[in-house]
């Protein structure tokens, strides 16, 4: 076996691990952490700028983490990137410059996702109905997000599962279609996808005056934010839409938090309180710092979110976000992306002039 | 504690709402109660102080009104006054700045207004001050004179402190009514400068409002415009933007958008002393209000072929804002600040794995970040909050091409460079629009009668009545003495 496959049959292992001690997630980060540093280069010349080669880290949290902004800028793989078999990217915003995440292969990614799904979101069912709000793996092929719902189908949605997208958008009659059905068969519905697209659904319903009521056991499975993509809504209107227009109790509306940047994903146990808390499973772990001094905040108090995700073999286990949350016990809350702070005087603000550089003034 | 913001004229006994801001500092809070008015209050106070501004002050001579605003200065020059003293204890409590930047910026900012600055300030505008008392007349015939509108309404923006005088003072210049709007990030200044003029002259009491109201309301900022001669507003373009929306056409609008500014050092001023003293002034610059300001510098092009190197200048940089951060520790920053800071830093920080040559230099706290790059100069902003770039460049050319593209934006620089350069690169920077060319180390501090973006303080404000020589002539034949 070459370095690459033993360290794949580590993390699956420990994936499959039901009991585990504090020193376990200690040890197999750090396997990593030595892999990465040795294979990974950019990463490499990252961590020696800030002196912590693998003589200096004795501990997961003294792993450096990489901005996710950092995906931008290099290849953070240990293996070459031009052999990967999947390469996940960000939206990306300013100047068009996507993040990338490089995969040699879906195996570990594919079993954490499973793993978790089935705990997170599938309860104690083993398969279910499912419409998927978002489009597909092959229109687009270096998504996450779409490759992670492809796999939920496939793993998890019962026959007659598949996406309600036509070009222009949400396919309402299809969808439509769907809803009465489980409505007439009583049979659980999930519906699956991204955010912005369940507004537009509300919308559209609301335009339509329709509501349903989907059966006892039916979820929804919401995710991603709306990024300027639909009409912002207050999160607590969102779930309070959802829950009235769908018949779903805010309960069995899951959102999950991914990153293109991660392996593994995080959920919460519904939403009906916001902001609702977001756990993983234990082999991914969050910290929450400080940005400035990069120290762990106490408890309870707001800082910038830190990932350490042992999904990510290949590029690095720790991510350090934009996203600002507060550690808890049973997990974190998440508090919203840092967007580029707003001015505080007259100066211009880096994203304001981008905003100009893009559209001239006339 | 809570302290009153804000500023209204006599409108009987009116019960108004106020609106409370919290300002955490570290020792404690205070809480800012201001004034919230309802339209029909706001209607009041407008009808107020266009009376005020018609038959008191336009009564008086600009000689005299220079003299109050001269006394008003004094007073909160002088650091045993009350006003001075509640401005060194709660600005910094308020804004977040140092206690000593604030006491600093004050006073260098406060003694552009005394008495021969604004006499400056007139003349500078308008060559002849009496046209705003009387009839001047003119070189080529007939009379002129300068009226300033009965209501001109100020939308402050931003925390630098005291920012909102440049305005109210222009206005009071040309005897106009005020009313101005303050910043929620700075509610203060604007009001106690009004009260410490009432003080002085009481008969003022009436001819201008500091108020706050959420922006945006579009209701109570159309129906104020629409009884506007001049709208004066600050902040981002996109609020200006939405601001214009509101302003009808015959209100003269004028809108002073976000800048971007920034240093240039030529060869010349780099030999081995001299180009300490340079940083040791840039530096100052940066960390004067934590480079908020639109005359702030955000990045810093050094010429080639100096005995000090661009790469030496930027750790000089470094050492020079390291110094400072000891004696004037930048602002405490919120978390979004900090969390934007820190990741552009790590993404320069990245760069440096394609560009072995750059530089990041920065201590363990983030207080402060020099980057050092050359392989690919360009001109975008900094993240502010004491972080600069230093690039090289070989001519002037080459800044000019980068900066170019932006002229909307461009506004002051701080130049070390001699004579012969100041004059050559100051006509061609100033043809891709940049409006202000200093020293470093002044940066921050514009001098009496700057214009400011380009603009006249007081010109753009007036309106001149003229009468025509053929006027003059022709009521010569109405005269009771005419034969």
């Amino acid at each position: 076996m070459d370095q690459q496959q033993v360290i794949m049959e580590n993390v699956l292992q420990f994936m499959q691990k039901d009991h585990l001690e504090e020193e376990d997630f200690n040890e197999q980060a750090l396997r990593l952490y030595s892999y990465q540093y040795q294979f990974n280069l950019p990463y490499q010349a990252f961590c020696r700028q800030r002196g912590k080669t693998p003589r200096m880290v004795k501990a997961w949290r003294d792993i450096p983490a990489v901005p996710v902004n950092a995906f931008k800028e290099v290849a953070l793989s240990c293996t070459d990137p031009e052999k990967a078999e999947a390469v996940f990217m960000t939206s990306g915003t300013t100047k068009g410059i996507r993040g990338k995440h490089y995969h040699p292969n879906l195996h570990i990614y594919d079993r954490s996702m499973i793993l978790n799904f089935k705990q997170r979101f599938m309860g104690n069912i083993e398969k279910v109905r499912m419409g998927v709000l978002f489009p597909t793996e092959k229109e687009m092929p270096n998504s996450s997000l779409a490759h992670y719902l492809a796999l939920a189908v496939k793993e998890f949605g019962k026959e007659g599962s598949g996406y309600l997208m036509n070009e222009s958008g949400v396919d309402m009659d299809r969808l439509l279609d769907e809803l009465n059905r489980a409505e007439e068969t009583g049979e659980p519905y999930a519906l699956i996808g991204a955010s912005y697209s369940f507004v537009h659904v509300l919308e559209e319903l609301e335009r339509r005056g329709k509501t349903f009521s989907l059966p006892k056991g039916s979820r929804i499975l919401d995710t991603g934010g709306f990024k300027n993509q639909s009409k912002e809504l207050e999160l607590n209107d969102f779930y309070d839409l959802l829950s009235s227009s769908l018949g779903v109790s805010r309960t069995e509306c899951i959102n999950m938090y991914g990153m293109t940047e991660l392996s593994t994903q995080f959920y919460d146990d519904g939403n009906e309180s916001i902001p609702a808390v977001k756990s993983g499973p234990h082999w991914i772990r969050t910290r929450v710092i400080h940005p400035l001094t990069g120290e762990e905040m106490p408890k309870g108090e707001r800082g910038v979110l830190v990932h350490c995700d042992l999904g990510n073999f290949n590029s690095v286990t720790t991510i350090l976000t934009e996203d600002i949350g507060i550690e808890l016990e049973s997990g974190f809350l998440l508090l919203g992306r840092v967007q580029g702070a707003e001015a505080k005087g007259c100066s211009i603000t880096l994203a304001e002039f981008l905003k100009a550089a893009k559209e001239p003034l006339k | 504690m809570r302290e009153i913001a804000g500023y209204l004229p006599d409108i009987g006994k009116e019960k108004f709402e106020t609106k409370i801001l919290t300002f955490q500092g570290k020792d404690g809070a205070i809480e800012a109660e201001i004034p919230l008015l309802n339209e029909k209050q706001m209607d009041m106070v407008i009808a107020k102080v266009k009376k005020a501004s018609n038959e008191t002050l336009k009564s008086f001579s600009s000689a005299e009104i220079v003299q109050i605003i001269d006394e008003a200065i004094e007073r909160l020059l002088d650091r045993r006054s009350p006003y001075r003293q509640k401005a060194e204890k709660l600005l910094p409590i308020v804004t977040g700045y140092n206690e000593e930047i604030v006491r600093l910026g004050l006073t260098s900012y406060l003694k552009t207004f005394r008495k021969h600055e604004l006499q400056r300030f007139l003349v500078e505008d308008l060559g002849n001050p009496l046209l705003l008392d009387d009839f001047q007349p003119r070189v080529t015939g007939g009379y002129s004179k300068a009226v300033g509108p009965e209501l001109i309404t100020h939308i402050w923006a931003g925390n630098v402190p005291a920012l909102p005088l440049w305005s109210l003072i222009s206005g009071l210049l040309v005897k106009a009514g005020n009313i101005g709007k303050v910043a929620s990030a700075e509610p203060f200044f604007a009001g106690w400068f009004a009260q410490v003029l009432v003080e002085i002259e009481p008969r003022l009491a009436d001819c201008f409002a500091v108020v706050w109201w959420k922006g945006g309301d579009e209701e109570r900022e159309f129906s104020l415009f629409s009884q506007s001669g001049v709208v004066v507003g600050y902040g981002g373009n996109q609020s200006l933007q939405f601001l214009q929306s509101r302003i009808p056409i015959t209100t003269r609008f004028l809108p002073f958008g976000h800048k971007i500014s920034f240093g240039i050092l030529s060869e010349s001023s780099l030999d081995s002393r001299k180009a300490w003293q340079s940083v040791h002034q840039a530096a100052l610059d940066v960390i004067r209000y934590d480079q908020q300001g639109c005359y702030s510098p955000h990045l810093f092009y050094v010429q080639r072929g100096g005995k000090v190197s661009p790469r030496e200048v930027a750790r000089m940089m470094a050492n020079e804002l390291e110094n400072y951060q000891k004696r004037f520790p930048r602002r405490p920053l919120s978390m979004e600040e900090s969390a934007s800071l820190s990741s552009w830093r790590q993404k320069e920080e990245m760069g440096i794995f394609d560009h072995p040559n750059k530089e990041v230099l920065g201590n363990s706290a983030n207080d402060w970040t020099v980057v050092y790059e050359e392989n690919n100069i360009h001109f975008t902003p900094s993240c502010l909050n004491r972080v600069v770039k230093v690039m090289p460049f070989e001519n002037i050319e080459e800044i000019l091409s980068l900066v170019a593209p932006h002229r909307h934006l461009l506004q002051t620089i701080g130049m070390a460079a001699n004579p012969k350069e100041l004059f050559d690169w100051a006509e061609s920077l100033g043809k891709v629009g940049v409006t202000r060319i200093t020293a470093l180390g002044k940066m921050t501090s514009p001098e009496a009668g700057w214009h400011h973006d380009g603009r006249f303080n007081l010109l753009d404000l007036v309106n001149m009545v003229d009468i025509e020589s053929a006027a003059e002539e022709s009521s010569e034949r109405f005269a009771p003495y005419v034969d």
